[in-house]
């Protein structure tokens, strides 16, 4: 027979006291599980988010980031009349040759500079990617050294206000724009004209193209005369498809979480092993009376693993929920793959609070499985006599 | 006040509050305990017969009165120098013994001397002094659990004369030992209280432990009845 | 039996209690000593001896921006500057790596280069195969030994930021740098493959001293104010915390961690403490009659409660230590961390935590314990 849950919780609940220290110490593990990564999850969603599902990327053939390529204006003036792509209403090609250019710039504050990702776009370059808005002042003029900044980035990095300037090298810059990506990797970038940004920082060559061809069929097309024409040497894929494996920045940062989760885990199982030994030791008189009633010895040990794994339970939901409130805080780092500041969200998911709540109650298994061997093994009149 | 009495109690009383309560454990009690006197307090629970013992032993304090251990009011003594009087003055014996479990026996009686400036050797000579006088001189070895009941209380009265105290104080000493046992140790402490002149003061309910000793009194409802 | 043999054994009176705590504590000062390791390696770059005199110029817009060749006879003119190379970070795949390449390629000036890098050791004769032959390269002893290579072997590489790839033959292996990873090859090469686009990365100067090393960096950035590729020259060291400043909020995340580690570890040594003491309760009431002092029971309780955490702290940082100097590292992390050494400062930290944690963890037991009468405590059950 099996002892009711009831029995489980209540004694969960009666030594609230001493448990206390062991609840929380595991809901620590599960903040730093869950909050790292969140971070990871923050920067794949960015990468996820980005692109247009009809769009597709051409880069140099051996670059795997559009930032390290370089593609030659000849290659623009052939490609752009290649009939696959389409043409807008005025019949122009809807292609961007776009040059990428990192500026080291300072941060708010005084506090240090990074590399801020440029992008010079061309004409057709905005209307590529419907998932940027301007959300204050207006596009940039060509010609006029004018640029538009994330509004994100514009909290972090000096002089980044609606008509303040600031200096790339010789290059000064007025802001005249903000631009929301909606959370995209168009949040970490600064959009300007593409010949502009070439002539400024002596760009001779562009650093990608991205189109967008006719039709599904003509895209595929597309993919297949790039990688086929041997002139070129250059690489084409979707837009989405390209974005999706920028997450190179992402990988250490997970493995940290999970070794610091597994670290952390080890010391909590030691805890939760102490709390429940203290536990059945005060108990032993109440366990061997539970024998004498006829229970048996696995009854015992199922209702003290459940004990365990209840009392981790409520650790793991208190460190979600602590976790949770970093839910959407924007913060950033430097992406391996451009080598400049990316700006990103944590983002808790309900499958990383599931991941940390299991990873809780396995804690609170191992924790409590030792102990409550020890007391379904204890004699009854041993258990009985003790005081 | 003969000079020979060595407790002097003059109109003591203690209340304290349980819950919403005052409960008044002794009232208004005078009393005079002579030296090597084998002193029994008798009554039922709840008289203030613990009280009072703990009051004289200096572990707790009456709301007012006096209590007189030789020349020093015990009552008028702070925390660290009640301290360091318990220790050269009095010895306890409880009713669940109170030995260290990690401890050897020999280790239990020597842990009182700790606190004095005695050279290691003689505690140790003080310590086998006192195990012999209990008759346990070959368990000195044995750690708690590996003692009977009435052992284990023998250790335990060991370490309560181990320091030479003018006192020696025990809360129902027997209650947790079969007769033979209580007879040990009660044979122990009149021994203690006729042949080198200790005073001992027992609290006990048990009309044959009283008989060991030299005078009994009673209490009830917190006053003495004879 | 003496007092300390009297805390030893209570301390001791559950060895399992105790080991796990000791455990625990351990554990987490091992991870907070490896956190800090691992945010020392990121944010406090390797030096060694050279690195006081070197002086590092870039391009004012990016380190990603080249500069113009043509600017080498300028800076040599500068007054200080004892030696220059260019120094292009090649940054190619090389041959089976598919996304990192865990060492880096530098193009220089093979006849100057040394001169910068004062502390590599190189056979004269490899020395001398090297500038000869346009197309080989040097090799760091750790890349080296890493991937089993020998003088003579060919090193192919994907260009990733160049648009051009490279085979290289190896001349000659040094070692000696405080970082014995990289590859060297002629800037040269580089620019025959590229067609001679007449640019460099960086230029790399040395000072003639280290006193004249402020000065001289001011010189270099003001002889290219105002040019279309103005400079910005800074110390190694400048140059590297600029880096370091690029880590933004992870480096304040991993110092956030730590905290949550050592509170983590507070809670545990807390709980610990207030249970061995609460299961002797009566024990000290015990004590207290037979005359010990409040004091000397703070004592007791205090002792106990360090002694675990220092033990905690000898298996936990010791253990690190000891850990991190036998393992080689850099094999392990596929050269992310090489030098990965846990410092006197770190221990000290550690100890430091585990002296405060034991003083914290004491005060909870030793309030209940000068809360408690001798009267109640004697009531308690144990």
């Amino acid at each position: 027979m099996a002892l009711p849950l009831r029995y489980s919780f209540r004694n969960v609940l009666i030594r609230w006291r001493s448990t206390f220290a062991t609840v929380l110490g595991i809901a620590l593990v599960v903040f730093v599980f869950v909050l790292l990564q969140s971070l990871a999850a923050g920067i794949e969603k960015s990468s996820g988010n980005t692109g247009d599902s009809r769009n597709i990327m051409i880069v140099r053939k051996g670059s795997t980031a559009e930032s390290a390529s370089l593609i030659s204006r000849e290659n623009l003036r052939e490609i752009q009349y290649f009939e696959e792509i389409a043409r807008n209403e005025r019949n122009e090609p809807v292609i961007s040759a776009d040059v990428l250019v990192l500026a080291n710039l300072p941060r708010v504050n005084n506090n240090g500079e990074a590399n801020v990702l440029l992008r010079g776009i061309s004409a057709r370059g905005a209307e590529l990617r419907p998932q940027v808005k301007l959300i204050a002042g207006r596009w940039f003029t060509p010609g006029k050294r004018e640029i538009v900044v994330s509004s994100r980035m514009a909290k972090r990095f000096a002089n980044f206000g609606l008509g303040q300037s600031f200096k790339a090298g010789t290059a000064s810059l007025t802001v005249v724009g903000w631009l929301d990506g909606g959370g995209s990797a168009f949040d970490s970038e600064c959009w300007m004209d593409a010949d502009e940004c070439r002539s400024l920082f002596e760009r001779d060559l562009y650093s990608s193209f991205l189109v967008r061809p006719v039709d599904e069929a003509a895209g595929a097309k597309l993919l297949e005369r790039i990688e086929a024409d041997r002139r070129f040497k250059l690489k084409a894929e979707k837009e989405e498809a390209y974005y999706q494996k920028q997450t190179m920045t992402a990988a250490p940062i997970k493995w940290l979480g999970g070794f610091l989760a597994i670290m952390m885990s080890v010391g909590a199982v030691f805890a939760a092993m102490n709390t429940m030994y203290a536990s059945i030791g005060a108990r032993t008189r109440e366990i061997g009376t539970l024998r004498v009633l006829g229970f048996r010895r696995r009854s015992v040990v199922a209702a003290l693993l459940i004990e365990g794994a209840l009392l981790a339970l409520i650790g793991g939901v208190v460190g979600c929920a602590i976790a949770s409130l970093w839910n959407g805080y924007t913060t950033a780092t430097m992406g391996f793959e451009t080598f400049s500041e990316i700006v990103f969200e944590f983002t808790v998911t309900p499958r990383l609070m599931g991941e940390g709540l299991i990873f809780a109650v396995i804690v609170g298994l191992m924790g409590s499985f030792l102990p409550s061997v020890r007391a379904s093994r204890l004699p009854v009149i041993d258990a009985l006599k003790s005081v | 006040m003969s000079p020979s009495n060595i407790v002097t109690i003059r109109e003591l009383s203690k209340e304290y509050r349980q819950g919403e309560i005052d409960v008044v454990a002794l009232n208004n009690i005078s009393l005079d305990i002579a030296q090597g006197e084998f002193l029994t307090l008798m009554g039922p629970s709840g008289s203030g017969k613990s009280t009072l013992l703990h009051i004289i032993a200096g572990i707790d304090r009456p709301t007012k009165g006096i209590c007189r251990v030789q020349d020093i009011d015990v009552t008028k003594l702070n925390e660290s120098g009640l301290a360091d009087w318990r220790n050269q003055n009095v010895g306890f014996v409880f009713q669940t013994f109170n030995l260290i479990p990690v401890l050897t026996a020999f280790e239990n009686v020597e842990l009182p001397l700790l606190l004095t400036r005695l050279s290691a050797k003689r505690r140790r000579e003080q310590v086998k002094t006192a195990l012999e006088l209990v008759g346990l001189a070959d368990r000195s070895k044995h750690l708690p659990r590996q003692l009977s009941g009435g052992q284990e209380q023998r250790v335990a009265i060991a370490r309560a004369l181990v320091t030479d105290p003018k006192l020696i104080v025990a809360d129902e000493p027997t209650g947790n030992l079969d007769s033979s046992s209580a007879q040990e140790a009660l044979s122990i402490l009149q021994l203690l209280s006729k042949q080198i002149g200790k005073t001992v003061i027992m609290v006990t309910h048990d009309p044959k432990a009283a008989a060991f000793g030299s005078r009994s009194i009673h209490l009830e409802k917190g006053e003495l009845t004879n | 039996m003496t007092i300390a043999g009297f805390i030893a054994r209570n301390a001791l009176r559950n060895k399992r209690r105790f080991l796990l705590s000791v455990s625990s504590v351990a554990v987490s000062l091992f991870l907070l000593v490896t956190l800090q390791v691992a945010l020392r390696e990121l944010t406090n770059p390797i030096n060694d001896e050279g690195s006081t005199l070197r002086i590092i110029v870039r391009n004012k817009v990016s380190l990603a921006q080249p500069l113009p060749a043509r600017q080498l006879p300028t800076i040599e003119r500068i007054p200080g500057v004892a030696a220059i190379t260019p120094f292009s970070y090649y940054g190619g795949l090389y041959k089976g790596d598919e996304k990192f390449t865990s060492f880096a390629q530098f193009a220089v000036d093979p006849v100057r280069a040394l001169d910068l890098l004062s502390d590599a050791k190189v056979p004269p004769e490899q020395l001398k195969a090297w500038i000869a032959d346009r197309t080989s390269a040097i090799v760091g002893k750790m890349t080296a030994d890493r991937y089993k290579l020998k003088i003579g072997d060919r090193m192919p590489f994907t260009g990733q930021i160049y648009p051009c790839d490279l085979e290289f033959k190896i001349a000659g292996i040094y070692e000696g740098t405080a970082d014995d990873r990289n590859v060297m090859f002629h800037q040269k090469y580089l620019d025959e493959s590229l067609g001679n686009p007449g640019t460099v990365g960086t230029w790399w100067v040395k000072a003639s001293s280290v006193e004249e090393a402020p000065l001289i960096t001011e010189r270099i950035n003001k002889a290219f104010a105002n040019t279309s590729a103005e400079v910005r020259a800074e110390t190694e060291r400048a140059f590297q915390l600029g880096f370091v400043s690029m880590w933004a909020n992870i480096k304040i995340l991993i110092g956030g961690i730590s905290m949550v580690v050592v509170f983590a570890l507070l809670l545990v040594t807390v709980s610990t403490m207030s249970m061995a003491i609460r299961e002797r309760f009566r024990e000290l009431a015990v004590l207290k009659a037979l005359g010990f002092r409040r004091r000397e029971l703070f004592a007791f309780i205090l002792a106990e409660s360090f002694g675990l955490a220092t033990l905690g702290a000898f298996f936990g940082a010791g253990g690190a230590w000891l850990l991190y100097r036998s393992l080689d590292m850099p094999k392990l992390t596929s050269g992310m961390f090489v030098v990965f050494e846990v410092t006197p400062q770190m221990l000290a930290l550690a100890f430091t935590i585990a002296a405060v944690l034991g003083l914290l963890s004491a005060i909870a037991p030793m309030i209940g314990v000068a809360r408690t009468s001798v009267v109640q405590g004697l009531k308690t059950l144990d």
